[in-house]
């Protein structure tokens, strides 16, 4: 997928005047918000913050050893029948997967939600060379009949309200009119029917790999994930090479923080561990499993001190949190992951210099962190980022410029002191809106008046009144 | 020529650890335990989770008010997708199948109504069903079909998923990764993708039923 | 957040590190600290060198024009015993930040360390460091409010039921809560100009929130945030204001 961040600013204009998109997400982020809330403290605060920590712990240790893990993965997935794949980059990915299309002659396949599949663009490959390709998560179908991206990690439909989604139904799918999700829902159930009989190929994404035991995971609500990996003959995971945990123990922790994290659920509907192709005597099932272990930038950010960003698990919980995401929406971030995940992946994935606006899309309040399953430290990163911007010189001049004057200016106390008069003298005379930086201010706010006289010479005076 | 595994396996390894220390792991938790693990303390609370899923837990059945309930949800249909009858622990369902003149479907025919299954385990901690794939288990008789009947025996409830997994480890990690595919089922299909409205039934079965045999 | 231990501030002289912003425009904020700090017996100090903490430039990645700025306010402070803050956002800076800002200088990080550990946030000292919940004050009327949880002081320093504590000790005064407490209110330093519209869409949501309060006045321990919130509110032409704590709490001294 193009990466589109540096629009963010002008992107984001249009989205927070855009009443459709507002009522839309204000209703998406707060129910995720909140239903996470309720899960996650459900036990109580304290031990909430424990299960965080645990699983902040297990997900920094799998990390630390990324590269011993995977190869103990692919060891184990191959002993379990599974091809293993591995792939450095997109067109790696595209090739890998129209290759194993060709192979089995691919004329329809069957997918479930996977957002490295947008990373890498893997449907306009399949469109190009003539293989019919169909997203089956409900969210991502919708995307993919609007011919747009998803914009949240979890919920990929997030900005659209149910009015919009049912025009589009009526346009594209000739529904008969209805107000009602579950009328809505049924329709489209019924129309992906046959896509899943009669798909040659289920690509799914995943959640973890357990290197212990070789298994693919894959954790969904709607059946979809289910219906590509035991339906078709092929089923291939596509699976970013961060996702590797050590052991099962791990993955029954991580599968009680997801869930919560991400829709306040106790557990998704259908949590799989995927051990392999079709064992002989079972009756169904796919024949071939492929898993493409998929790096495309990531052991470039491993080196980095963004390495923390891997341990991320998509839960989304970050975007429903961030005041920012919450008036935004995920497109305005231009690229796959949005919110405050987002605006620390895309940079370190795709390079700083194509999102350099994403790092100062954030008002510094913590909440990601805080709401983060394992404690990702993002504004840390946000703020890493930042001074990386100044020291590449990828900042606006006029921000260079007054940093460096407001530096000078209070390394003296005398500088300081002028500065702050004349500031009283011009705040005196300011208009209604300034022109410059300072008109963002204006364009929502009053300027404060400052002070006739300053604390300083405030606190002279009452020392002089109040001798000790 | 050096691969690509070996390429991306050679620079993670060049890396400095993205770590400088790790704590030790904090002792291990876990979320809504059961605090009654009596037989019967974990029956009520998984049937309550069950109730909270929106799924209907049958409670206290025998294998004559089991069949008489199935049939029930049978109906006037004329084929079930079942797993092979010696998977289900309910002597009886074969022959009272074959005596309404319900046929076993095919497993990949999309009309058929009712899926009927067992478990390998249940949890109580969250209304689980535990499953995994295996000679005569079908995985689609519990996903196809709109509707799903669970057949389990009461002592098969387990306080929750880490339990298992406990079981597991002590018989070895062959006997967690020998089936193709493991798998939890949690409630029905369900969605909120459309303007956050709660949507049973999306792919799999919108109504699950689980039959408690005393 | 890792913040390290601190020796007790009791019956320590206090050094009193107003804020750049309360020092050229609400002045007013830095005379209640004082009156409340001196209601309490405790000797201030006001070192006059002082100018800000560093957190503008730090925050928008200025490192090296931060560190400058900080590395002044080290020297300022130097002999202190004690460091008294009205403000969460820079408390953070100094006991937090800091130590990233002066990690690999050898020189100045024991005098980061020592900064950090000497800081307390104002309501942070009088709660936590002296262990005084009820100051005894008495507002002229009866009065309500709410609180805003500032994001720093919140999230950094884990503060909140400090101020809550102080405030429900205060006679005629009755506390009501604001929804949203611990939502941005959309400030974030340059992020206010640079990202202008999503900030006045942030500002908008706690205005709104704010409007709908049953309470007169809302509380809150940052005067930044209280800019942002009262242009808006000024802007919009709204009765409800934003005060300092500090503020509320001096008016209660009986005079």
């Amino acid at each position: 997928m193009k990466v589109d961040a540096n629009n963010f600013v002008s992107v984001a204009q249009i989205a927070v005047n855009d009443p459709d998109l507002q009522e839309a997400v204000s209703l998406g982020t707060y129910n995720g918000y909140s239903k996470r809330l309720v899960a996650m403290f459900s036990n109580g605060h304290e031990h909430g913050e424990a299960m965080r920590q645990q699983a902040a712990a297990m997900r920094r240790r799998a990390i630390q050893k990324l590269p011993d893990l995977l190869e103990l993965a692919e060891k184990n997935m191959t002993a379990n029948g599974i091809k293993v794949l591995w792939a450095e980059t997109a067109e790696d990915v595209r090739n890998m997967v129209l290759d194993i299309a060709k192979k089995r002659n691919a004329k329809l396949v069957a997918k479930s939600k996977s957002m490295i599949s947008e990373e890498v663009a893997l449907n306009h490959a399949f469109e190009e060379n003539g293989i019919e390709v169909v997203e089956t998560d409900l969210g991502e179908y919708i995307i993919q009949l609007n011919k747009e991206t998803p914009s949240h990690i979890v919920m990929p439909v997030m900005h659209r309200t149910k009015r919009e989604i049912r025009d589009l139904f009526m346009r594209e799918l000739n529904m008969p009119f209805t107000d009602d999700a579950a009328e809505m829902t049924a329709f489209i159930r019924k129309h992906l029917r046959q896509v899943f009989v009669n798909a040659d190929i289920g690509i799914s994404g995943g959640n973890f790999i357990i290197a212990e035991s070789g298994s693919l995971c894959l954790v969904t609500n709607e059946g979809n994930g289910r219906m590509v990996t035991a339906m078709p003959k092929v089923h291939i995971g596509i699976v970013g090479i961060e996702k590797v945990i050590e052991t099962i123990e791990d993955y029954a922790t991580l599968t009680q923080i997801l869930p919560r994290s991400a829709t306040g659920q106790q557990m998704t509907v259908y949590m799989q561990m995927i051990n392999g192709p079709r064992r002989e005597d079972e009756p169904d099932g796919p024949d071939e499993v492929y898993v493409i272990l998929v790096d495309n930038g990531r052991s470039k950010v491993y080196a980095t001190k963004y390495a923390e960003a891997l341990t991320c698990i998509r839960c989304g919980a970050c975007l429903n949190a961030c005041p920012v995401y919450q008036v935004t929406g995920g497109h305005a971030y231009g690229w796959v992951y949005s919110g405050p995940i987002g605006a620390v992946i895309t940079p370190a994935l795709t390079g700083l210099e194509n999102a350099t606006p994403l790092p100062q899309a954030s008002s510094l309040c913590g909440k990601c962190k805080q709401v983060c399953p394992v404690d990702i430290d993002i504004p840390r990163m946000l703020l890493d980022l930042r001074h990386e911007l100044v020291e590449k010189g990828m900042t606006d001049k006029i921000f260079d410029v007054g940093l460096k004057a407001w530096s000078i200016g209070n390394r003296s106390p005398k500088l300081f002191i002028m500065g702050g008069a004349v500031a009283r003298f011009g705040t005196r005379f300011l208009p209604n809106r300034l022109p410059g930086p300072l008109g963002g201010w204006t364009k929502y706010r009053d300027f404060p008046q400052f002070a006739p006289k300053p604390f300083r010479e405030l606190w002279k005076e009452r020392k002089k009144g109040k001798p000790s | 020529m050096t691969s690509a595994r070996d390429r991306i396996l050679g620079k993670l390894r060049a890396a400095q650890k993205p770590f400088d220390e790790l704590p030790p792991a904090p002792p291990k938790r876990y979320m809504s335990r059961p605090e009654d693990l009596s037989a019967e303390g974990l029956r009520a609370r998984f049937v309550q989770e069950v109730k909270k899923l929106s799924c209907i837990p049958i409670e206290h059945a025998d294998a004559e008010s089991a069949i008489e309930y199935i049939l029930g949800v049978i109906g006037e249909d004329s084929s079930v997708i079942t797993w092979d009858f010696e998977q289900i622990p309910l002597t009886g369902l074969e022959t009272a199948l074959n005596d309404r003149g319900i046929q076993r479907g095919q497993p990949r025919d999309d009309k058929v109504r009712v899926g009927i299954t067992g478990a390998v385990a249940a949890f109580a901690s969250t209304g689980s069903l535990m499953m995994t794939s295996g000679a005569g288990k079908p995985r689609i008789a519990s996903l196809l079909p709109p509707v799903h009947i669970a057949v389990i025996h009461g002592n098969q409830i387990l306080p929750d998923f880490d339990t298992w997994i406990e079981q597991k480890r002590a018989e070895g990690i062959g006997s967690f990764n020998r089936p193709a595919n493991n798998f939890l089922i949690t409630g029905s299909s369900r969605t909120s993708d459309i303007a956050m409205e709660s949507v049973l039934g999306v792919h799999g079965p919108g109504e699950v039923h689980v039959v408690i045999l005393v | 957040m890792y913040l390290p231990e601190r020796p007790s501030p009791k019956g320590k002289r206090v050094s009193l590190f107003v804020t750049c912003i309360v020092d050229m425009v609400y002045p007013a904020v830095g005379m209640s600290v004082v009156d409340i700090l001196e209601h309490l017996g405790v000797e201030i100090d006001f070192p006059e060198n002082q100018t800000c903490c560093g957190q503008p430039g730090y925050n928008s990645g200025y490192r090296n024009d931060a560190r400058e700025v900080a590395l002044h306010f080290l020297r300022v402070f130097a002999d202190a015993d004690v460091i008294v803050v009205p403000s969460g956002s820079c408390a953070a800076m100094i006991r937090h930040e800091y130590l990233t800002l002066f990690a690999d200088d050898p020189v100045w990080l024991p005098h980061a360390q020592r900064a950090a550990s000497i800081t307390w946030e104002f309501t942070e000292f009088i709660v936590q460091g002296l262990g005084i919940t009820d100051l005894k004050l008495r507002l002229p009327q009866p009065q309500t409010f709410a609180i805003h949880d500032a994001c720093h002081g919140l999230r950094i320093l884990g503060l909140g039921e400090e101020a809550r504590t102080l405030l429900a000790n205060v006679e005629n005064a009755a506390l009501e809560d604001l929804k949203d407490a611990d939502a941005c209110c959309g400030f974030g330093g340059l992020f206010s100009v640079k990202m202008a519209d999503v900030s006045g869409a942030m500002l908008q949501k706690k205005i709104d929130c704010i409007n709908h309060c049953p309470a007169a006045t809302i509380i809150t321990g940052d005067t930044s945030c209280m800019t942002q919130m009262n242009g808006g509110l000024s802007r919009q032409k709204s009765v409800k204001r934003v005060r300092h704590i500090a503020d509320v709490l001096a008016e209660g001294l009986k005079k």
